[in-house]
């Protein structure tokens, strides 16, 4: 036997190169370069004035970012209600959606009949396009003939305007989300509550323990992980969640229900707002970046084995 | 003792009423799409019997048929995710392998900027993704749906983990009988991954599937387009009319195959998006 290494040195050392420079030239391409160049363009501007086609962007610094954050500029104030609805709609489907995953794992955790049924009714939205299930939520909400109305009507409320009125759109929104991810969320418990281990169960309802002791005292200690983990990506997922909005109101009126993502997307095109659309995608990195990274931080270290 | 005395007996029909309610509220939508799409569009849900119009009827797949080229759009997206999934499978196992098992310099490094797509998914880089796709000259073709997807972190830390499990005695067994690196990976570690493979293509398939900005963005021919932008042509005609019996038809068309796909593997498929979320 003669080792590879010593026929053929330079492709083996080559090798390893070769293998992952697929990989590493397309996260290059469509992650790495993409993210320096939005950080280079916040911080220009189109040129403006007569004759400005065809002129070199100026250098402006940090103004795109002070006029988002100028409530009297015009990109401004659409900015930062869209930035607040975001964090609104943000910590709504946390703070809901969360909670409500968890209480589904509990209930679907055990044995019991038609277990698959249980389960399909409530992950199915989670596979749905999320343009799909607003078009769903679009007829249930629609003013004159949809499901919410004609429930309000029987019980003999005149109906709301759940899609055109500015108090109501985010909501709606907000309903359409949390329906969809929280049995995504749930699939997250249920993975958490199988790797607690039975016999500790067991043990704990010989000495008496109830069901409610139980839970407090084993099920969420044991959870914990699984919980913060779960607050995590809902947060990741809620910032990139935009596309329901095609068919739930496109934002609502004066932006009322719009978000980031959305923002970005409507002003794609406009040329005069290239630097602006730059410098709010750096503000939706920022925040994705900090909770993934907090997500590393909390479990890629202790999982290092 | 097992929780057969009073309080814990409520507590049990407690859970049960409460994991009814629930089913119920999340499935009305599913429900009423399908009742909504084969009623009557001139009777709508808040006229005569709220779930059955006065006959059933297929008028108004007839007419989201013709809003826009369906069968085009369902070979499209087949296309779109399997272009994807073929490829990333490529790319996957060769960077999974040399991470799990090649020593080499600068390995950490490079993983790590490989991780940095977990943390600026490309998602969130849809202007400058654009521009990179037209200044490769890509607008509007195929190929520019699919490249963003090509290389996959999530991919590359599921499959490194699990051909680390495979014992090394397999692979030094099958390199004494003088296989080569490419017949290692097949016959040594891809067959000993093949859940964790079928986990990642559901993953995979099921976001790509369902994947709308992108698409819509990047392309403008209706040749090329995938189910979720003749989706959302048709929402944008129905906004004007409200004739939403059509659209739920539109809808039930776009959604129908992974809902079947769930269906017969609902299984692979919980499990699957659990793994996604572990790393």
């Amino acid at each position: 036997m003669r080792l590879r290494s010593q026929r053929k040195p330079l492709v083996s050392y080559l090798q390893p190169y070769l293998l992952i420079a697929p990989t590493l030239i397309l996260v290059l391409m469509f992650n790495v370069v993409p993210a320096i160049n939005t950080v280079r363009d916040s911080l220009y501007k189109p040129a403006r004035g007569l004759n400005a086609a065809g002129k070199p962007p100026e250098f402006v610094g940090a103004e795109n970012f002070r006029d988002l954050f100028d409530e009297s500029h015009y990109l401004g104030a659409r900015f930062l209600r869209t930035f607040r609805n975001t964090i609104v709609f943000a910590l709504a489907t946390v703070i809901i959606g969360v909670p409500l995953g968890l209480l589904l794992a509990l209930l679907l955790n055990q044995k019991q009949p038609l277990l698959g049924l249980w389960r399909f009714a409530v992950f199915y939205p989670s596979l749905l396009p999320l343009i799909g299930a607003a078009s769903i939520w679009s007829f249930i909400f629609s003013d004159s003939i949809g499901l919410a109305n004609a429930v309000l009507k029987s019980l003999g409320h005149p109906g709301l305007n759940w899609l055109g009125d500015r108090n109501l759109v985010l909501l709606s929104v907000i309903v359409v989300n949390i329906w969809k991810q929280a049995g995504y969320f749930m699939i997250f418990f249920l993975a958490g509550l199988q790797n607690i281990p039975r016999d500790i169960y067991e043990s704990a309802s010989l000495d008496g323990a109830s069901d409610a002791q139980q839970f407090v005292a084993l099920t969420m200690p044991l959870l914990r992980r699984t919980l913060l983990f779960v607050i995590v990506i809902a947060f990741i997922f809620a910032f990139q969640t935009v596309e329901q909005l095609q068919a739930l109101g496109e934002g609502g009126p004066n932006d009322s229900a719009n978000l980031l993502l959305y923002l970005i997307f409507q002003n794609i095109s406009e040329r005069r707002n290239w630097g602006y659309v730059n410098a709010m995608t750096i503000v939706l990195i920022g925040v994705v970046l900090t909770f993934t990274l907090s997500n590393f931080l909390l479990f890629e270290r202790d999982e290092s084995n | 003792m097992n929780g057969s005395n009073g309080s814990e007996r409520i507590l049990r029909r407690f859970a049960a009423s409460v994991k009814t309610v629930i089913a119920i509220f999340f499935l009305i939508p599913l429900v009423f799409t399908i009742l909504v799409s084969v009623r009557p569009e001139a009777e709508p849900v808040t006229r005569g019997n709220i779930f059955f119009g006065s006959e059933v009827t297929w008028e108004n797949y007839d007419r989201a048929l013709i809003i826009a080229p369906w069968s085009m759009h369902y070979v499209n997206s087949v296309i779109f995710v399997a272009g994807v999934l073929l490829a990333q499978l490529v790319t996957v196992t060769c960077a999974a392998y040399a991470f799990a098992r090649m020593r080499f310099f600068g390995r950490n490094l490079l993983l790590l900027i490989i991780l940095l797509q977990l943390m600026i998914p490309s998602g969130v880089l849809l202007v400058q993704n654009f521009r990179m796709i037209n200044t490769l000259g890509l607008f509007d073709t195929r190929i520019a749906l699919m490249i963003p997807y090509w290389g996959s972190a999530f991919g590359v830390l599921l499959l490194r983990q699990t051909f680390r499990e495979v014992p090394i005695e397999l692979e030094e067994a099958a390199r004494i009988d003088g296989a080569n690196l490419v017949q290692v990976i097949r016959h040594v570690y891809v067959t000993n991954a093949i859940p964790a493979y079928l986990a990642f293509a559901l993953v995979s398939v099921s976001s790509h599937w369902n994947e709308f900005l992108w698409p819509f963005i990047i392309t403008r021919s209706a040749e090329i387009r995938p189910l979720t932008v003749g989706l959302n042509k048709l929402i944008k005609t129905t906004d004007q009319g409200a004739f939403y019996g059509q659209l739920m038809a539109g809808t039930l068309i776009v959604i129908a195959p992974l809902v079947l796909l769930f269906l017969l593997f609902q299984r692979q498929f919980v499990e699957s998006f659990a793994r996604s979320g572990i790393r």
